[in-house]
This record gives structure tokens, sequence and C-alpha cells, in this order.
């Protein structure tokens, strides 16, 4: 097993005739990920990078089964295609795009409410279940089949963690990543809860960085959890000064600045192992004993 | 996409906010006349306008603009001028510039008003519910202070995307800041104009902070600051055209032009491009446990564009702070190839005279690393992160 997407998930791929898709699209479908359909307005009827399009995400369930979409649409038309998604009922959704206006975020996250639908991201590089299924953008030969979990909150330091669980010697059992952007559509709870539920999961990466209050509910569903795996985290954003901004708001919201140095201690409390660069992450799976001391 | 304080005025009074009269100066001579037409006698408020809170509190840099902060107070007409003149071109250093301040070019004038009592409002995204809330306080200095502090003087009101305020919410308001009745009517009609602004115009923060109460019980917005998102700018080009391009460094803008993110520290001598923030925050860190700083950071994001990109790195290649450079990119969406292309391009353009250490994992990496490799430029390869900060902090050593 593994969380989200494997060998076995039907994928359909929305935005699929761009050029950035086809290229991602075939290099997913080497990567084994059963990719049945794709979808682009008035181009249904044809075969594009050898996979049936269909006109409408409806169709496209109807005559393949698919249930995850991993979605290549410009930013500003997400809203209109999660809708697609949800109302086709699938089971996850991937939005690689970047620059989702807040407002539409805002109205996304009312539609995904009492809904079957999980939506990964925007703003990220996707999932991959390494060996099975590749639902994004991610970087060619680093995955490895094996049982650390990945999740992270940042697009690009998600591939940094999977090069760290690679230096412990260890595989990935599935990477998450969970997008870069103000609002996103799942969070580390979420991804906890799923990966404890995975039995292939042993142990688990969890990368947070400043902003938002992400890794504090993390740290706090963690530790009511009744049998907890281990999990090796890095928040990023220790050494940075703040933004220079405009009027008090936003600190209020969070009630007072929230510092990277305060995520890793409501995280430590919580029994987190917690390392304080991003290249210490494969001593720390070491120290578990997972991964080989050798590499 | 910040705004200043007059433009933010503007809009909410298309919303049914009250704000006082009020106009913009550029110069001295300028600043006497909007005085004159917006109250005949005074008294007068003169506000600098810089995108900043806290300019009340702030100071100039020159000594010609004298003590006073951002924001004077003033009865006899026969100042006006000299004021307008001391701020006009000065340097406003506050709590939220940043050691250099930032200039004033411009000033504001109002009338002033006599309000009885003053309070905080605001509208600001709540990212973890998330929603859009409302902030109310009596307070209007020290609010982060109450924030972390007393917690309870804070009211916080979620509020629904399309939903006008609701009878409940109202009385809740009025009760928190003991409102008399009489202002029940206009309190309704200051929230939800602030929200219905908020929702059209894609704004993510709307802060007006005071809100005056007249002796009519009347409500009236003393200042006014909003915050848009870049991301929806493309539905408001009005929005767009209100960008005042001396509030931004000369390099954000370059960087933004080509549709990057570029910020740059107030110290530090290392400049890094990047493909995400969180990498740019990961190699501060590193840099932070080395004692040593970064000076700025470019973020190329996904770029697919082999001539912007190079563009790009000229930024950062020609900051006169820079005195390395970390090229830290983990390709996905982007393709490693076309950073080295555009390593070479810009290094062949304006030269490469400090030294510069690149790493790259992911997709097209070895393509990447044999164009460099064979380029003849003076590149120092890395493989991890880590690597790539110890190898450039001893370049720049050895090269002192």
């Amino acid at each position: 097993m593994s969380i989200l997407a494997d060998k076995t998930t039907k994928v359909l791929v929305q935005g699929i005739t761009g050029l950035q898709a086809s290229f991602h699209v075939k290099r997913s479908l080497a990567a084994g990920t059963k990719i049945v359909a794709g979808v682009s307005p008035q181009r249904g009827g044809t075969v594009h990078v050898g996979v049936p399009v269909y006109d409408t995400v409806r169709e496209a369930v109807a005559a393949t089964g698919a249930s995850a979409s991993v979605m290549f649409v410009p930013a500003r038309f997400v809203k209109d295609a999660v809708r697609e998604a949800v109302e086709a009922e699938l089971d996850v959704v991937v939005t690689i795009a970047y620059g989702v206006p807040i407002r539409d975020m805002l109205e996304i996250k009312a539609m995904l409410k009492g809904s079957k639908t999980l939506l990964i991201g925007p703003n990220t590089p996707g999932i991959i279940t390494p060996g099975e299924a590749c639902l994004g953008i991610f970087p060619e030969n680093i995955h490895h089949h094996g049982d650390v979990g990945v999740v992270s909150r940042s697009s690009t330091l998600t591939y940094e963690a999977v090069l760290e669980t690679d230096r412990a010697g260890c595989g990935q059992s599935t990477v998450v990543g969970l997008g870069d952007d103000i609002i996103i559509g799942t969070d580390f709870v979420e991804m906890l809860k799923r990966f404890h539920q995975d039995e292939k999961t042993k142990a688990i990466v969890l990368l947070g960085k400043l902003g938002g209050m992400f890794e504090e509910a993390a740290a706090d569903f963690y530790q009511k959890l009744p049998n907890k795996k281990p999990v090796v985290s890095y928040v990023a954003g220790t050494a940075v000064p703040f933004d220079y901004k405009m009027g008090y708001a936003g600190d209020i919201i969070t009630r007072g600045k929230i510092t990277a140095e305060d995520k890793k201690q409501a995280m430590r409390r919580a029994g987190i192992i917690v390392a304080d660069s991003i290249n210490e992450i494969h001593k720390c799976l070491q120290e578990l004993g997972y991964g080989k001391e050798s590499l | 996409m910040n705004i200043h304080e007059y433009q933010a005025k503007k809009i909410i009074s298309r919303y049914g906010i009250n704000i006082p009269k009020g106009g913009i100066a550029y110069t001295p001579g300028e600043a006497k006349r909007v005085a004159q037409r917006v109250s005949p006698r005074g008294p007068w408020v003169l506000k600098a306008q810089i995108q900043s809170g806290a300019r009340a509190e702030g100071h100039f840099v020159e000594k010609r603009a004298g003590k006073e902060g951002g924001i004077r107070f003033l009865t006899g007409r026969k100042d006006i001028f000299e004021e307008a003149q001391k701020m006009l071109g000065a340097t406003l250093v506050t709590k939220q510039t940043g050691i250099k301040g930032k200039l004033v070019s411009k000033i504001y004038i109002e009338e002033f008003i006599r309000a009885e009592r003053i309070f905080y409002a605001s509208l600001v995204i709540d990212r973890m519910v998330p929603c859009v809330t409302l902030l109310i306080t009596a307070e209007t200095t020290n609010i982060i202070d109450l924030a972390v502090n007393e917690q309870d003087k804070i009211l916080r009101i979620n509020l629904g995307l399309n939903d006008k305020i609701n009878t409940m919410q109202l009385t809740q308001i009025m009760t928190f800041l003991k409102l008399e009745e009489r202002s029940r009517k206009n309190l309704k009609a200051f929230i939800n104009g602030m929200h219905q602004a908020f929702m059209d115009l894609d704004a993510i923060m709307m802060e007006i902070n005071p809100v005056g109460v007249d002796e009519r019980g009347d409500l009236i917005a003393l200042d006014a600051k909003i915050a848009f998102d870049n991301n929806a700018l493309f539905r408001h080009p009005d929005i767009v055209q209100m960008h005042d391009d001396y509030e931004d460094a000369a390099r954000v803008l370059k960087a933004a032009k080509y549709g990057f993110h570029y910020q740059e520290f107030d110290t530090g001598s290392i400049g890094c491009i990047v493909n995400g923030d969180g990498i740019a925050l990961t190699i501060a860190d590193m840099l932070h446990n080395r004692t040593e700083q970064m000076a700025c950071f470019l973020n190329v994001k996904g770029g697919v564009d082999k001539d912007k990109i190079a563009a790009g790195i000229k930024i950062i290649m020609t900051n006169p702070r820079v005195e390395g450079i970390l090229i830290n990119i983990l390709g996905g969406f982007l393709r490693c190839n076309l950073v080295a292309d555009g390593i070479i391009a810009a290094a062949s353009e304006v030269g490469l005279n400090v030294p510069l250490v690149v790493r790259f994992e992911g997709t097209n990496k070895d393509e990447a690393q044999e164009i460099l490799a064979t380029s003849g430029l003076p590149v120092i390869m890395a493989h991890t992160m880590e690597e790539g900060v110890e190898k450039l902090l001893k370049a720049m050593e050895e090269s002192d």
C-alpha cells in the first residue's frame, strides 16, 4: 500500500494538451502511472501523447473510471477545473499551477467542504509513489520505493527531503507536496493521519516553513495520536528577517509573530524529531534505525 | 501589491465609507493650495505618503525635516508651506520600513476631524480556517502586544464570502466597542462597505486605523491601508495602475518584470538564485549557522524561458553588494539545463567577477552540469545544499 495513489489508481489529466503538460505526462507514463484519460475542452475524441482526450471530466470518468486528476491548467482557470473534478466526485485532485488567486481558493475550499474530493496544492510538485504512480512534476531518478513517507509545505524542498531519505539509504512510500501557497487544499494533519493508517509507511519526514500555523496544527494532532510512527522534521526560515509589511493585521491573526523557532519547539514538545539543518535529516533517520550507516 | 493611504481612502469612499476631505501634494506650494481647498480655516493634518504603518511614531533621517514624525498636525496656515517643504524629499524611517526608510515624494493634506473616540478595524485572510476575518479593537496602538497578551481585547469575526454582517454580529461589535445606538446604522454600512471592497477587489488585507466616531456618532476612516493579491491583479487593471514604482527597489521591479521574485536584506554579501522560497529560507538558515548572511535572493520559480532566466541571473550578478553567488536549483517543472544556459548568457554579458557555486538536482541535471563544465566559466559545482554553502564560503575567503 501507499497513500493517495498507487499503480492501480486510474488518473486523468486536466489540460493535457498544453506544452508543459505533454512533457510531464510523458514522464509520468514512463514512470508507470496509469494515466487513462486527458481532458481538454473542444479536443474530445482526439488522442494526445497516446492518451484519449475528452471534453469534460465527467465524460472522461464515465469512459475510463478515473478516480484521480492531475491538473495542468493555468492559475486563473483552476477554480473551474476543480469544480469539474469535485462534481465528478474524484477522490484526489492535484493542482500544479502557481498563482491561483486567494479569493478563488476561498471559493474552492467552500466547494471541497462536504465533498469526497481531496485537493493537493496548488503550487505543488504533486504526489509520487515511487515505482507506481507520479501525479505531478517530480524530477526523475531521485525517488526509490521504500517505507518513509514524505510531506512538505515547500515545493522545491520536497526534493531535498527525498534526497535526504536517499542519503539515509531509505526509500519513500509516498511523497506529497502540499503546496507553497497561502491557502492550500490539504494540510499536514490529513497526511499524518493517512501515513499512520498506511502499513507500508514506517516513518515520516515532514518539512515545514515560516508562515501560517500548519506545523503547530500538525504537532497538536501528532501529540494526541495513540500509536505514533516516528516523524523527522525541518522548518525553514530561522534566519530570515520578517518581510517589511504594512499594518498589524497579519500578526494579530496568529496572535503575535510566529518564528520558525516557535514551530520547532511546538513540534519537539509533541515528540517530533526536529533537525537544525535540512541536510541532517538523513542522520536523524539513521539514528532511528532506518536506512544504512554506510551511505 | 500595496497602495498609498490616499488611494485606499478613495477606494473605500466609493463603497460608502466616510473619509475626511483631502488632497495630494508634490510640492510645498501645492500643499498650501490643497490645504486651502480642503479646509479654509484648518486645522490640517499633513501625512507623508509612504507605504508603511506607524508613520506618526517614525522619524526622518535628514535633520532639516525636523524631529516630528511623518504625520503632522497644523493649526496655522502659514506653517503648511514650511512643514511640507521639510517632509518632501526627506526619508522617513518607521518600525515597518526597515533601517533604510522610505523617500517621501508626496504628502496628503486633510482637514482635521475632531473624533470623540477612535477604534481599530481590519479585514484579513485567516489562512488556517480559511476565511476573511474582521478584527476590531478599541486600542489603536500596540495592537500586536494585545494580540499576544490580551487576546480578549480583540474581537474576531469570521465572515462568509458574500454575506453581509448579520444583526447578531453587528450587536456583538456595538457591545464590544460600547458604541452608542445612534452609530448602529453607520457601523453596519461601514463594515459591509469594507467587506464588499475587500471581496470585489481581491484584497488580502484592509486596515482602517483609526476609525473615528464624530460628535454625531458617524464613523469616518482616518487612515486606510489596502494590500491586494498579486495573483488576482489580472482582474483589476485599474488597481495595477495605482502601483507606485518608487516604493520598490529597482531590482525588485526588474525581477517582477520577468515574473520572478527578488528580495534584498539589509546586510550580508551572498546572493542566491533558487527556484523556490523554501530553498532561499534554507540557505539563509545554513549561512546563519555559520554566522554569515544572505544579501539577496532571486526566485526564478518554474521559469521556462531561457532569456528571462538569463535576465534574472544578471540582476544578482550586477548587485555590487554581492561578493559570492550560490545557485541552487532543484528541477521539477523547471529544467536545470535552461538555468545553465542562462548562467552562461548572463556571464558573457556582464562578466563573472565573484565566486559562483552551482548545485543542480532533478530534471535534466546531467545535461546542465555538462553545459557548465564545457563552458570555460570558473563555476564550482556542489552536490548538496550544505556542500554548496561550504564551498562558496571557502571560495570567498580565498578570493579575499
